[in-house]
C-alpha cells in the first residue's frame, strides 16, 4: 500500500488536505452509530410527514427547534462530561437553580437584563465548579456525587425562592426566550450558536482532544502528560455553564423562575447524547450527534403530540428508542474489538 | 479552587440577601413554652407545590395565633415517607395529626395506625380510603365541573376545547378530569378535540399547546388546564401565535401570578381553591378534637370562580 | 515407510478476508498428539486469524478445519472449548476480583447448590493439587488481582489442563515470564505432551522454538509456506522464511558518542519496591536495566517519569535537581516513558493514529487552545514516515493496527514531545522480529541525534545488543552496573539473580 506520509515533501499541501478531508470525512461516516441515528431521524421524519400534513412546515418546524433548544444545550453539555467518562445528573437541578437566580434579578426596572444573564450563567458554572471540584479532590464517582448535588441544587432553588414561582419579568429579559431576530426566534439562534462553539471547543481545540483521551484511556492520558484534574474540572464547569444557560432560555421562555423547573431534564439530555452516539463509557460522541438526538427526541415528542397519541404511549416509545440506542452503541463497541 | 466556593456561597448569599429585601422578613415562631402546650403534628403532600406550602403557612399562622405547637413536615410525594412520618408522630404522641395525603390508598396506613393509636387525624384537602378522624377540604370534582361550565357558557355550548391533564393517575387529575367531563356530557355540541398530560408544568403545557396549535390552528375555541401552570403555558404559546384573543384559557388554583393574568385579561378565568381556610379550618378542627370539644367530621370548603369581574377580593 | 497417524487438527486450504483484505489466504496446518508446533511469521501473518478460526472466534470463508476426524463447530467458542481447543491469550483473560480456584474453575463452576462455600473449598484443593503438579507456588485462595503477570499466565495454564484440553495454543506465553519461569513453563509443556496433548506455540523468540517445538509452520502475509521438522531447520534459514530474506545481523553496529550527563538519579527509593538506586545516563548513551521478573525496573521508571511517587531520593536533570510528580512535570523535564503496557499506559484506542501521536505534544501544534490542523497533520505525517508505521491511513483508529505498529505510534508520540532522554520499557514485547528489528535501528538513530536512552528489557541478547552500559537490579537492589565489555549474559545473570 503506499504511503500516504511519504508523499508529502513531493505533492502539494493542497491535494494532501484533499485527501485527509475525504478520509476523515469516511472515517466519521463509519461511525456507525451517528450514521444510523442520522438514517433513523430522517425516517421519522419521512414517516411523520407522510401521516400529518401539518408536519412539514415551516412554523411546526420552528416550534420543535425552540422546544429541543433547552434539551440540545443541557445535552451539549452532558456531552463533554460523558466523553470524558464522568455523569452528571445535576443539570436538571441546576436548570431550577439558575433560572431562579436569573429571575430574582429580572424584576422590571431592578437591574440591567446583563445582571440576571450574568447571575444566572455564574451560578451555572460555580455549580458545575463545584462538582468537579468534589469529584476531583474525592475521587468518589461522579454517579454518586451529582446525586448528591442533584438533590442540594433542588433544596437551593426552594430556598431561594421559598418554594414559589417567581414572576414578574422585565420584557427584556423575556426575550431571550420569547423574541425573535429576522423571524427566528432566540431559542433557535442561542442554540445554533452554542452548537458550533461546542462543536468547535470539541473538535479544534487541544482541550476538545484532552476529552477524548481522558475518556479513552484515562491512565494513556496520564502517561501522555495530560492532567486528569484539570480537564474534568473544565468539563464539569462547562455542563453548569451550560446547565445555566438552558436555564435563563427556560425561565424567560415561561417567565417565571420555578424551583421545580427542569425535573428529569437530566435524563432526557443524557438520552439525547447517547442516541447521538456518545458512548457512556467515554472517548466517543460529537455535537452533531447529540444534536440529532436532541432533535429525534425532539420531533417524537412533538409528532405524537400532533398525532394525538396518549402520552403513556410516548414514554414508552421514547423508552424503545433510548434503549435501542444505547444496543446500537453497544454492538458498535464489540465490533471495534 | 477554594476561591470559587466561596463565590458560590457569596452569591447565594447575596441572592437570599436580594430576596429578603424584596419580600419582607419572614415571620418568626415565637414561642413559649409554658403550661401544657398541645401538639399538633402535620405531614404535607410536597413543600414544592406553592398551593400545599400556602395551606402550610396558614396552618403555621393558625397555630401561632392558638398558642400550639405545629411540627410541619414534607413527604417529597411518597406515600411511604408518609406512613413513616406519621408512625413518629404517634411515637411522639403528639395530640392530633394533620395529613395531606400523597396518595388515596397508599397513604391510608397512616390513617389506619394513627386511628389505632388513638391519636385523631385529620385529612386536609384530599381524601384516603381509610377514614380519618375528621376531613377538611374542598371537592377537587366540583373544580373541573365549574372550569368546564364556565366555558361552556362562554361558547354558548357549541365548540372545540382542549384538556391539559396533571401527572395521569394522581387524585386530582382524575377528578377534576371527572368534573369536567360531567359537564361535556351536558353539552353535546361541545367537543373534546384532544387531551394531553403537561405534568402540572408550565414549560410542557407550553410546549404542549404549541403542538396542538400546528395540529388544529384555528379550530381550538378553548382551553381547560387542570391547573394554573399549565393554563399560564398555554396563555403563553396562545399569545406567541397571536390566537390568544381567539381562545378561552381556565385553569384552576388561583394562584398569584394567574391572578395577575386574569387581571389583564390573558387568562380568562381560573378557579380559587381556599389554601388560607383549609389550613386554618384543620388546625381548628384539630385543636376542638384534642380539647375534646365538639367538631365536624367533614369541612368542606368551596371553590369559587375568579374571572375579571370579581378578581378584586382575590387580590391582596 | 510408515504410515504418520491422522493427524488430531488438520486445517485444509483455509481462506478468511476482512473487508476484501486477505488474512488468510489457502492455509494448511496438520498438528499430531503430543508435539510442539509452532506457527511462526513476522506480524501480519495471519497467526491470530488463524488461532482464532479455532478457537471459534472467527468462521472461515473457505477450506474446511478437521479435528478429530469432525468438522470444527466454527463460530461456537463454547462448543469448541468443550471438546479440547483451549488458548493461552497473550492478552491475560482473568477476572481480578476472583480468587485463583475460581478463575480455574470459570464457567465449569463444580455445583453443590446452596451450599457454594464448601464448593469453594472443593476446587481450591484440586486447584491446589494442580497447581502443586505444574511446580509453582500460587496460593489457590489468592484473589487474582494481587498476582504478577508471570503468575496469572501459570493460572490461565492450569485453566486449560483443568479443561482437558487436547490442543492448548500459545501466544507469546514467555513474554512476561523470568527465566526461571520459562523454564517451569517448558517443564510442564513436556509433561503435556507426554500425556498426548498437542501444543500450537506462537511466539518471536526463536532461541524458545529451537528448543521446545518439534514442528515448525510457517505464515507469510497470509499464505501457507512451508511446515519443517525443526531440526531441519537453524535460526537463519527459519527466519529467512519467514521475511522471505536473511537477516545479517538483528543488532546494527553504533558508533557510542556518549556525550553530556542528560539524568542522574541519587538513592531513589520507594518501600517494597527499589531503594538506593543510582546510575547517570548521557547524550547519546544506552543505558539498560536488566533483571528478573519483579526486580523493580518498570517501578524506578514509573516514578522517574512521575506515576508513582518517590519516597526518597533525588533526580537531577542536566545537572539540575528536578522535583517531578506528575507525568506532566517530566514531560516537562524532557523525559519521555514508552511503556511495557501500551494498552494500559500507551495509546487511546479510540482515537486515531494521528491523534495518539500529537497527543503528548499538542500544545505544540496549537495556537490560543485551538488545534492547527496543518500543523498536527504535517507533524504527524513525518513521524509516521520516519518510524514506518504502517496503517490504513492517518485516521484509522489504533484499536485496529497491529502489536508492532501500536508500540510505534506510542514511540511516536513520545517523540514528538522532543524528549532529550526516552525510557524505553520492553519495547519489543510482543512484536515481530522485522518490527524489532526495526526498533533497534530507531535506537540507533535516536542516540546517534544524542537523546538518552534507558531501555529495560527482559531478553538478554537484546540487553546486551544494544546497551552502552547495564545497570542490573535484583529485588530491588542495584547489584550491579556494567560496562559493554564487562555485560555478558553470565554476568548479568549471575548479578540479577544475586541475593
Amino acid at each position: 500500500m503506499p504511503n500516504l506520509c511519504s508523499m508529502i515533501p513531493t505533492q502539494k499541501p493542497k491535494s494532501t488536505y484533499l485527501n485527509q478531508v475525504g478520509e476523515s470525512y469516511k472515517t466519521r461516516l463509519r461511525g456507525l452509530s451517528t450514521y444510523g441515528i442520522l438514517l433513523a431521524f430522517i425516517a421519522i421524519c419521512i414517516v411523520l410527514a407522510l401521516i400529518t400534513p401539518r408536519f412539514l412546515t415551516i412554523s411546526n418546524l420552528t416550534i420543535v427547534l425552540t422546544q429541543v433548544s433547552i434539551n440540545a444545550l443541557l445535552a451539549f453539555g452532558v456531552t463533554f462530561v460523558i466523553i470524558t467518562g464522568g455523569i452528571d445528573l445535576s443539570i436538571g437541578s441546576m436548570v431550577a437553580v439558575t433560572g431562579v437566580v436569573a429571575a430574582m434579578f429580572a424584576h422590571p426596572d431592578t437591574y440591567p437584563v446583563g445582571v440576571p444573564l450574568l447571575m444566572g450563567l455564574l451560578t451555572g458554572l460555580l455549580f458545575g465548579a463545584f462538582n468537579g471540584l468534589v469529584i476531583t479532590r474525592s475521587k468518589v464517582h461522579p454517579f454518586i456525587v451529582t446525586l448528591g448535588t442533584m438533590t442540594m441544587g433542588r433544596g437551593l432553588a426552594l430556598i431561594l425562592s421559598k418554594g414559589r414561582p417567581i414572576s414578574n419579568l422585565s420584557d427584556e429579559f423575556n426575550f431571550i426566550g420569547g423574541g425573535q431576530v429576522l423571524g427566528i426566534p432566540m431559542p433557535i439562534i442561542i442554540l445554533i450558536v452554542f452548537f458550533i462553539i461546542c462543536s468547535v471547543l470539541l473538535q479544534k481545540t487541544v482541550l476538545g482532544r484532552y476529552m477524548y483521551a481522558v475518556g479513552g484511556n484515562e491512565q494513556a492520558a496520564r502517561a501522555s502528560g495530560i492532567s486528569l484534574n484539570k480537564v474534568k474540572m473544565v468539563v464539569y464547569t462547562l455542563c453548569g455553564g451550560l446547565a445555566g444557560l438552558a436555564g435563563i432560555v427556560l425561565t424567560s421562555r415561561i417567565t417565571t423562575g420555578q424551583p421545580n423547573a427542569g425535573a428529569g431534564f437530566e435524563l432526557d439530555a443524557i438520552a439525547a447524547a447517547i442516541i447521538g452516539g456518545t458512548s457512556t463509557s467515554g472517548g466517543t460522541g460529537t455535537m452533531t450527534g447529540t444534536l440529532i438526538g436532541a432533535l429525534l427526541i425532539g420531533v417524537i415528542s412533538n409528532g405524537l403530540d400532533l398525532l394525538n397519541v396518549t402520552s403513556y404511549y410516548q414514554q414508552v416509545v421514547m423508552g424503545i428508542i433510548i434503549i435501542g440506542a444505547v444496543v446500537l452503541d453497544s454492538w458498535n463497541q464489540n465490533r471495534n474489538k | 479552587m477554594m476561591k470559587s466556593v466561596t463565590l458560590l456561597s457569596s452569591l447565594v448569599f447575596m441572592a437570599i440577601l436580594h430576596m429578603g429585601c424584596n419580600q419582607g422578613s419572614s415571620s418568626e415562631q415565637g414561642q413559649n413554652s409554658e403550661g401544657k402546650k398541645l401538639v399538633v403534628g402535620a405531614t404535607m403532600l410536597s413543600m414544592q407545590n406553592e398551593f400545599i406550602v400556602n395551606v402550610a403557612d396558614e396552618m403555621e399562622k393558625k397555630a401561632n395565633e392558638s398558642n400550639v405547637e405545629l411540627i410541619v413536615v414534607d413527604a417529597e410525594r411518597s406515600p411511604l415517607k408518609q406512613v413513616e412520618q406519621v408512625e413518629s408522630f404517634i411515637a411522639q404522641k403528639v395530640d392530633a395529626i394533620i395529613l395531606n395525603p400523597c396518595e388515596v390508598e397508599a397513604s391510608s396506613p397512616a390513617v389506619t395506625k394513627a386511628m389505632a393509636a388513638k391519636i385523631p387525624i385529620i385529612n386536609v384537602n384530599s381524601a384516603t380510603s381509610a377514614k380519618p378522624t375528621a376531613f377538611v377540604g374542598s371537592d377537587d370534582v366540583e373544580s373541573g365541573r365549574i372550569a368546564m361550565k364556565y366555558i361552556a357558557e362562554k361558547l354558548g355550548g357549541k365548540g372545540n376545547v382542549v384538556m391539559m391533564h396533571g401527572l395521569m393517575g394522581q387524585a386530582a387529575q382524575i377528578q377534576r378530569e371527572q368534573g369536567a367531563q360531567e359537564i361535556l356530557k351536558q353539552y353535546p355540541n361541545m367537543k373534546l378535540l384532544a387531551h394531553q398530560t403537561a405534568g402540572w408544568d408550565r414549560a410542557k403545557g407550553m410546549a404542549l399547546m404549541e403542538n396542538w396549535i400546528q395540529s388544529y390552528g384555528n379550530q381550538i375555541n378553548a382551553v381547560f388546564a387542570q391547573n394554573d401552570e399549565m393554563g399560564m403555558g398555554a396563555v403563553k404559546a396562545l399569545t406567541d401565535a397571536g390566537l390568544k384573543n381567539k381562545v378561552i384559557v381556565v385553569s384552576i388554583d388561583a394562584i398569584p401570578d394567574a391572578l395577575q393574568a386574569v387581571k389583564k385579561g390573558t387568562l380568562d378565568a381560573t378557579v380559587f381553591q381556599n389554601a388560607q381556610q383549609q389550613g386554618s379550618k384543620a388546625i381548628e378542627t384539630a385543636i376542638r378534637i384534642a380539647k375534646g370539644e365538639s367538631y365536624e367530621k367533614e369541612t368542606l370548603i368551596p371553590f369559587q370562580l375568579v374571572t375579571k369581574e370579581n378578581l378584586a377580593k382575590f387580590l391582596n | 515407510m510408515t504410515q504418520p497417524p491422522t493427524p488430531i487438527l488438520q486445517v485444509r486450504d483455509l481462506s478468511k478476508s476482512f473487508a476484501g483484505v486477505k488474512a488468510l489466504d489457502n492455509v494448511q496446518l496438520n498438528v499430531q498428539r503430543g508435539e510442539v508446533h509452532a506457527v511462526m511469521g513476522e506480524n501480519g501473518a495471519g497467526k491470530s486469524t488463524l488461532m482464532k478460526i479455532l478457537i471459534g472466534l472467527h468462521t472461515p470463508d473457505a477450506g474446511e478445519v478437521m479435528f478429530e476426524r469432525s468438522p470444527l463447530p466454527y463460530g461456537d467458542v463454547h462448543e469448541i472449548l468443550k471438546r479440547g481447543i483451549s488458548m493461552i491469550h497473550q492478552e491475560l483473560q482473568v477476572v481480578p476480583e476472583l480468587t485463583v480456584a475460581q478463575n480455574i474453575f470459570l464457567g465449569r463452576e463444580t455445583t453443590g447448590g446452596l451450599f457454594s462455600w464448601l464448593n469453594d473449598r472443593r476446587q481450591e484443593r484440586e486447584a491446589g493439587l494442580l497447581l502443586e503438579q505444574m511446580g509453582v507456588t500460587i496460593r489457590p485462595g489468592q484473589t487474582m488481582k494481587y498476582l504478577s503477570v508471570a503468575e496469572m499466565q501459570m493460572v490461565e495454564i492450569a485453566k486449560a489442563i483443568s479443561n482437558q484440553a487436547k490442543i492448548i495454543i500459545m501466544d507469546e506465553p514467555t513474554s512476561a515470564l523470568s527465566d526461571k519461569e520459562v523454564a517451569a513453563l517448558f517443564r510442564i509443556i513436556s509433561e503435556l505432551k507426554k500425556n498426548g496433548v498437542a501444543i500450537i506455540y506462537i511466539s518471536h523468540k526463536m532461541e524458545e522454538i529451537f528448543e521446545i517445538a518439534d514442528t515448525i509452520t510457517v505464515l507469510r502475509d497470509g499464505q501457507y509456506i512451508d511446515t519443517q521438522p525443526a531440526a531441519n531447520l537453524n535460526r537463519n534459514s527459519l527466519i529467512a522464511m519467514m521475511v522471505g530474506r536473511e537477516i545479517e545481523s538483528l543488532f546494527p553496529e553504533s558508533v557510542p558518542r556518549k556525550g553530556q550527563e542528560v539524568l542522574s538519579v541519587r538513592n531513589l527509593s520507594r518501600a517494597g519496591k527499589f531503594t538506593d538506586i543510582n546510575f547517570t545516563v548521557h547524550e547519546g548513551e544506552v543505558l539498560g536495566l536488566a533483571g528478573l521478573m519483579g526486580a523493580g525496573r518498570t517501578e524506578i521508571a514509573r516514578a522517574i517519569f512521575g506515576l508513582d511517587e518517590l519516597e526518597s531520593g533525588e533526580i537531577y536533570i542536566k545537572g539540575q535537581k528536578a522535583d517531578i510528580h506528575s507525568p506532566q512535570d517530566a514531560i516537562q523535564h524532557g523525559i519521555g516513558y514508552v511503556s511495557e503496557d501500551r494498552k494500559a499506559l500507551g495509546f487511546i484506542p479510540g482515537l486515531s493514529v494521528k491523534h495518539n501521536i500529537t497527543l503528548a505534544s499538542l500544545p505544540n501544534h496549537s495556537k490560543g487552545g485551538l488545534i492547527q490542523d496543518k500543523t498536527e497533520t504535517e507533524a504527524a505525517a513525518k513521524m509516521i514516515a520516519d518510524l514506518k508505521i504502517k496503517s490504513a491511513g492517518m485516521h484509522q483508529k489504533v484499536t485496529y493496527l497491529s502489536g508492532g505498529n501500536q508500540q510505534k505510534v506510542v514511540i511516536g508520540k513520545v517523540l514528538l514531545a522532543s524528549p532529550d532522554l526516552i525510557i524505553l520499557d520492553e519495547p519489543t514485547r510482543g512484536i515481530d522480529i522485522g518490527a524489532k528489528s526495526e526498533i533497534y535501528k530507531l535506537i540507533n538513530r535516536l542516540t546517534a541525534s544524542g537523546i538518552a536512552v534507558i531501555m529495560i528489557s527482559s531478553e538478554l541478547p537484546e540487553i546486551i545488543g544494544m546497551s552502552d552500559r547495564v545497570v542490573v537490579l535484583s529485588q530491588g537492589r542495584q547489584t550491579a552496573t556494567l560496562s559493554k565489555e564487562e555485560a555478558t549474559p553470565e554476568t548479568i545473570m549471575a548479578y540479577a539473580m544475586h541475593a
